[in-house]
């Protein structure tokens, strides 16, 4: 008993010095998140000037301005080029920028799991957005400095910054969603504007057509595109229409497109193979494989929106999911101006057009999206020309396992004959059940 | 000597009690100022320190302690309010709840008054102690004394708070904290510090053992606690005879070469597993490699026109039930050499005399295996593969890097809770932390875990290892 309990009284004190620690962190954040007071602004007119507003923050400034950026691996030399730039453009600041390395697919991952220790500045996709606002990781971009970033950049981009009409986010590039490529050996322009003239044509080429239908990102393209919505409700949860009257209609039309055997389900690391293997002549894919196309068809290389496919009898045009890769500022930093500031930096007409030059990223920005050189790249052009039909990714999470399912079962022929409206209505509960 | 012994049973068997009922001023002034008691014996020192002790403790409980404690019936109510100043770009932040700090304050500061507790029943046993030794004129340590009583004949305490400081931090708060979870709504909708979440009683556990249309938690955990325990039971008894049979076949006098032979399989050990698991995964993909050769070979279509097959490539990855052959297949791969080497171990030492007077009485190799080898295997492994069954509950590995990315359930009951056919507890568990931010039902399924591996682990156990085995084999 004895030896038991002078080994807890040791425990006891080492949990006495976390418990301290603990306590140091909780109280932290409640003070303001910025040091040094702020006497220059004392009339707070709105007349204030931006150049102003910066001048008094440079001389609000005092010791290292120190930030954390989080952009991807591929990257890296390229942000860290416009942050020695940025620092160069205010020689007054004594900054001490550190640059991390994280996939703008998997930010949310890592920064949900301690938002108040993530970093100031950082790259994230946009189908991440309602996650990282509903943490409070994502500071709103209530007034912006150096450029105003809702009229500079395409509307699609800012909407799908946008939560409840706050602006969360800076546009980074429009590059993210997905689109047709295809092998302009195989088809015509004419072919690629209806999918059943691109089975024909696949089938005469005895060549496939893939798409990654047991995908919820995807198959979200054929229900929104007959018209069947998914929304997200104010509780997370969702809601979707894909059982209602004629949805059944949409999912005969998936079947009738796999019965075909030239449509198929491929996930996307299958399709590079099937590219390079030649095995397949067309897939609904984004940006990121463009290389791998461009190696495997050479000239014949071509991308363009998605088609109109059949759906009892009418023609109805693809949706699908727009995708932007946006630059958020953490609320928690502290050195809040700064990260703003250099968050607008990051995604300036002058950094979006370099970093397009750079690596080939499809600007948000109009102004450097109307260059020539821009409007001349397949893929972007192909997913400007969708961005007319495709809707920002606003889902809550309970959608992607069932949609994936629907997809699975469809794709493989529904191949326990189930009653195609139970298989709509089971989906639709799946996807609408609440957040347990 | 003998009623010295006696004396110093009985002083060591002081009850709390006794200790206060029959303490003096001192001993009873102990109960208020800790060190009181030391201080009338004259060990300064172990008086101040047991004060400051005191101090201490109750310095921190009221300085960290209660704030959070006053709050852990609601777990906060004061939600995160940024106000931004568009002119001096600050933000400032109002004084907010973090529901997940509370709670961990609260359940160390919980853990650390029972720890005091118990310390202060100890201190007035131990004052008590002293005053009886004061009585009885025997010699009272001073603190030099016992400092190097830590180093001498009490050195197993000196060695052992090290580890039971690490047992607490690492294993006996966590735990604590998960259970607590538990009983809350902590998920994506209620993650601090932005919004608060706060208790809701036994919900998650009903909600895991529910059924409906709109929660099928019910469903999915039934499927998938089924397969985990099948899984589990074939994953151990299928490496464990995988390991002896191939020990047997190396050791065996007609093998040539046998330390090449062993080398060869423990080099697969070598190999990170996730690399081989990884790469298995590729081979084995609807388009990969094996399915290419099976189509090659016709294979595939004669698995078609037997039916087992529907589709023009072998789903060995992506069908429940060929997945399920699969992955205990594959297990049996990466798992038997680690067997194998423990089982050449045990072969070894098999008394040589007992397989001499069978092979005497006419017994053949089989019957050999059968009645001399297979149960002494048995019994000096028994504890061993009980560890491996618990172990194969939670072998996240193999399932999860086979399986991610790449098996699609079709099962639409089960895709509602986010689970998969092949998913087991503990990777379903993974994917609700880690995809689906829900915290509440993974802490719940994390207690059922640990429940079932608690079970099985102390029933066999106790069966085991239960006195008498040894005999019985002998």
């Amino acid at each position: 008993m004895r030896k038991k309990l002078l080994s807890l009284v040791l425990a006891g004190t080492m949990v006495a010095g976390l418990l301290a620690g603990c306590g140091n962190k909780s109280n932290n954040p409640s003070q303001s998140s910025q040091p040094g007071s702020t006497p220059g602004v004392s009339s707070q007119s709105p007349e204030v000037s931006n150049d102003d507003i910066i001048a008094n923050l440079i001389a609000n400034t005092n010791g290292t301005v120190k930030l954390t950026v989080w952009a991807s691996e591929e990257d890296q030399d390229f942000t860290l080029g416009r942050i020695e730039d940025f620092k160069a453009q205010y020689p007054d600041v004594d900054f001490d920028i550190m640059l991390g390395a994280e996939s703008e697919s998997k930010a949310k991952d890592d920064i949900l799991v301690d938002v108040e220790a993530g970093p100031d500045v950082y790259a994230f996709a946009d189908d991440q957005i309602l996650e990282l606002v509903d943490a409070g990781a994502l500071h709103e971009v209530a007034a912006t400095y150096t450029f105003d970033v809702k009229s500079a950049n395409a509307a699609g981009s800012i909407e799908a910054a946008t939560i409840d009409g706050k602006l969360y986010a800076y546009p980074m590039t429009a590059d993210n969603g997905y689109f047709m490529f295809y092998d302009s050996s195989v088809f015509t322009e004419a072919d690629v504007q209806s999918m059943d003239a691109m089975i024909e044509a696949a089938k005469k080429a005895g060549r496939k057509i893939a798409m990654n239908v047991s995908d919820g990102w995807y198959i979200y393209s054929l229900f929104k595109g007959a018209g069947y919505d998914l929304t997200l409700n104010d509780d997370g949860t969702n809601g979707c229409t894909w059982n209602a009257a004629g949805g059944t209609d949409v999912a005969q039309a998936i079947l009738d497109l796999f019965e075909t055997g030239v449509f198929v389900d491929m996930t996307d690391q299958d399709q590079a193979t099937a590219i390079t293997e030649g095995t397949i002549c067309a897939c609904v894919n984004g940006t990121w494989r463009a290389e791998t196309a461009q190696t495997a068809w050479g000239e014949n290389y071509a991308a363009a929106k998605l088609p109109t496919f059949t759906v009892a009898g009418q023609q109805k045009q693809m949706s699908s999911f727009s995708g932007y890769k946006l630059i958020g500022v953490n609320p928690h930093s502290d050195f809040l101006g700064w990260s703003m500031i250099l968050a607008e930096y990051l995604t300036n007409e002058e950094t979006q057009v370099a970093r397009y030059e750079a690596r080939g990223l499809g600007p948000a920005n109009l102004a450097a999206a109307a260059s020539d050189a821009v409007q001349n790249d397949p893929a972007i052009s192909a997913l400007a020309a969708q961005a007319a039909y495709a809707t920002p990714q606003r889902v809550g999470n309970q959608y992607w396992t069932s949609a994936q399912t629907l997809g699975q079962i469809l794709a493989s022929g529904n191949p326990d004959g189930t009653d195609l409206q139970t298989l709509l209505d089971n989906t639709v509960s799946g996807i609408t059940a609440p957040v347990q | 000597m003998k009623a010295e012994k006696d004396q110093k049973k009985k002083i060591n068997k002081t009850t709390f009690a006794t200790a206060l009922a029959k303490g003096d001023i001192w001993v009873k002034l102990s109960t208020v100022i800790m060190g009181a008691g030391y201080f009338a014996r004259k060990q300064i020192v172990n008086g101040i320190l047991m004060t400051a002790v005191e101090i201490g403790f109750i310095l921190l409980v009221v300085l960290f302690g209660v704030p959070s404690l006053s709050k852990f019936g609601t777990l906060g109510d004061v939600q995160m309010e940024l106000k931004f100043d568009p002119l001096t770009l600050q933000s400032t932040i109002n004084d907010y709840d973090n529901s997940f700090m509370i709670l961990l304050t609260s359940v160390i500061t919980l853990f650390f008054i029972f720890v005091f507790i118990m310390l202060w029943i100890w201190n007035i046993k131990l004052v008590y102690r002293l005053q009886l030794k004061k009585q009885n004129g025997e010699h009272i340590n001073t603190f030099r004394e016992d400092l190097r009583a830590l180093v001498n004949d009490r050195f197993h305490i000196t060695l052992l708070a090290l580890p039971t400081v690490g047992v607490v931090l690492m294993n006996i708060i966590p735990i604590l904290v998960l259970i607590a979870v538990a009983f809350t709504n902590y998920d994506q909708k209620h993650m601090p510090p932005n919004s608060l979440f706060t208790w809701v009683g036994f919900d998650n556990f009903k909600n895991l053992f529910t059924s409906s249309m709109t929660i099928s938690f019910g469903y999915a955990f039934r499927k998938i606690l089924g397969w985990t325990l099948l899984w589990a039971v074939l994953a151990t008894v299928t490496t464990f005879i995988g390991g002896i049979l191939l020990a047997k076949l190396i050791n065996s006098a007609t093998t040539k070469w046998p330390a090449f032979w062993r080398t060869l399989f423990v080099i697969a050990i070598a190999v990170p597993q996730f690399v081989t698991l990884l790469l298995v995964r590729n081979f084995f993909s609807d388009s990969g490699i094996v399915n290419t050769i099976c189509a090659n070979i016709g294979l595939t279509q004669v698995l078609r026109g037997i039916g087992l097959v529907r589709v023009n490539y072998i789903p060995f990855l992506t069908d429940p039930n060929w997945a399920k052959v699969m992955i205990i297949l594959i297990n049996i791969w990466v798992g038997v050499p680690y067997q194998m080497l423990i089982a050449t171990g045990v072969l070894m030492n098999i008394p040589t005399d007992q397989i001499e007077s069978a092979r005497l009485d006419g017994a053949n190799k089989f019957q050999i295996f059968c009645k001399i080898t297979m149960p002494y295997v048995l019994f000096v492994q028994g504890p061993a593969l009980i560890t491996d069954f618990v172990k194969n509950i939670n072998n996240f590995n193999v399932i999860y890097l086979l399986t991610q990315d790449v098996f699609i359930t079709s099962d639409q009951q089960l895709a509602a809770s986010n689970a998969k056919e092949v998913d087991l507890l503990v990777t379903w568990l993974f994917r609700l932390t880690n995809e689906y931010y829900n915290y509440k039902m993974a802490s719940v399924i994390g207690i059922i875990v640990f429940i079932i591996c608690a079970i099985f682990t102390l029933l066999s156990f106790s069966r085991m290892i239960a006195g008498g085995r040894e005999e019985e084999y002998r």
